[in-house]
């Protein structure tokens, strides 16, 4: 702010009108700018969103299944279902199979784990993945697919078993990523959705991993 | 006039204000603006909460630039550039947001039959998790101390505090 005590502007209030025009002029000029920085910003990011890209499509036609979880009428009404309720009708809806952290656990712990036969994936994005994930989970931010298809796709071709999970509670990034896995050539019958997620994995103190995906690092936390 | 000797305490208590006001405004707007611009998607999915925008390019375009114009506008405030102009933007930006958060504040506390209050969430605003009370007087501040910056009768320790003025 060099010379900033020479920089003095006087009150011109006698003349309204071209005060007022040259604030509005003011304003559009910085609304034009600021949105060809935001879009010029956004493009050079490596986080930047791809504008033309449906983040949030919506789900198919409400199934049978699904109707029956909700209320008489097939519609949920918001406060009148817990968030574990209003994730199971999002599944059933999907026609994704949900499982419950004993299942979670039990395909954990299943010898099939070690072969890369049962998979989990995280579908968290980088910060939460590296403060800790379920061991040997590979990470899919489905935001992202061109960075992680290409590691998480052949393993899920391969496994018996694909778990997705993300944070629990209201998360839905578990039910977008296994929809974008299974728009990837996943079959719906080798998917899973581990619903309540990371916090109650965390709750049951079952061991995390921290950091990368093969660090090594393994915690557990007292439940 | 324009010789400081012969200021009078009011116009400097008046330049005072207009200085604290541009530098908690705009410290405020890069600081909120920068945690949002490196969380792209973490404010796309709480601007999609609002339910205000359904069409995806369009989110898509909130989410991605408005962290960016929040940091400009702070730079522009911080700096002394278009002083006016942005201190206008910022109203532009503050007056509707704040009376989302206020609706979806309102639809939390049905929701969880909680005192006004105690409602607690993440509002997009970069802040992380807030309780309303607190951000709606946060805004309140942040839109009197905009107005002021628009109404300022001189501004002093600027860059180039009015381009457009002749």
């Amino acid at each position: 702010m060099s010379g900033s005590a020479e920089a003095v502007v006087e009150p011109r209030s006698s003349v309204p009108a071209p005060r007022l025009r040259a604030l509005l002029l003011e304003a559009a000029a910085i609304a034009a700018m600021g949105l060809t920085l935001g879009l010029i910003a956004n493009r050079v990011s490596p986080r930047g969103l791809v504008l033309s890209r449906d983040y949030f499509p919506p789900a198919p036609v409400q199934s049978r299944d699904a109707r029956a979880l909700a209320s008489d009428d097939g519609q949920m009404a918001p406060g009148a279902a817990t968030a574990k309720d209003r994730v199971l009708v999002r599944l059933a809806e999907l026609g994704l199979p949900a499982v419950d952290f004993a299942e979670a656990r039990a395909l954990f712990e299943d010898p099939r784990h070690a072969q890369e036969l049962i998979v989990f994936v995280d579908a968290r994005n980088d910060a939460a993945y590296t403060a800790g994930h379920i061991p040997g989970a590979y990470q899919f931010d489905r935001y992202y697919p061109e960075r992680f298809f290409p590691t998480v796709l052949p393993v899920c071709d391969t496994a018996e078993l694909v778990v997705v999970y993300c944070t629990g509670g209201d998360c839905e990034d578990s039910e977008f990523a296994a929809r974008a896995l299974l728009d990837a050539g996943v079959a719906r019958e080798r998917l899973r959705v581990f619903a309540a997620g990371m916090d109650e994995w965390r709750r049951h103190g079952m061991p995390i991993e921290v950091g990368p995906r093969g660090s090594g690092d393994f915690r557990t936390q007292p439940p | 006039m324009n010789d400081p000797v012969n200021w009078s305490w009011r116009e400097r208590s008046q330049d005072l204000g207009t200085w604290l006001a541009r530098a908690v405004v705009g410290g405020l707007y890069v600081y909120m603006g920068l945690s949002k611009a490196f969380q792209p998607v973490e404010f796309l999915k709480l601007m999609r909460q609002y339910g205000l925008v359904e069409t995806p390019w369009v989110l898509n375009l909130v989410a991605a630039t408005l962290p960016w114009f929040e940091v400009f506008c702070g730079l522009l405030l911080l700096t002394g550039i278009a002083v006016r102009g942005a201190a206008l933007m910022s109203v532009a930006m503050l007056a509707p947001f704040t009376v989302l958060v206020w609706q979806r504040a309102l639809q939390l506390q049905a929701a969880g039959q909680l005192p006004f209050c105690a409602v607690r969430f993440d509002c997009g605003c970069g802040a992380g998790e807030v309780y309303i009370c607190a951000k709606l007087a946060e805004n309140g501040l942040l839109l009197m101390l905009s107005l002021w910056l628009v109404c300022a009768p001189r501004l002093r320790a600027c860059l180039w505090p009015e381009p457009f003025r002749r």
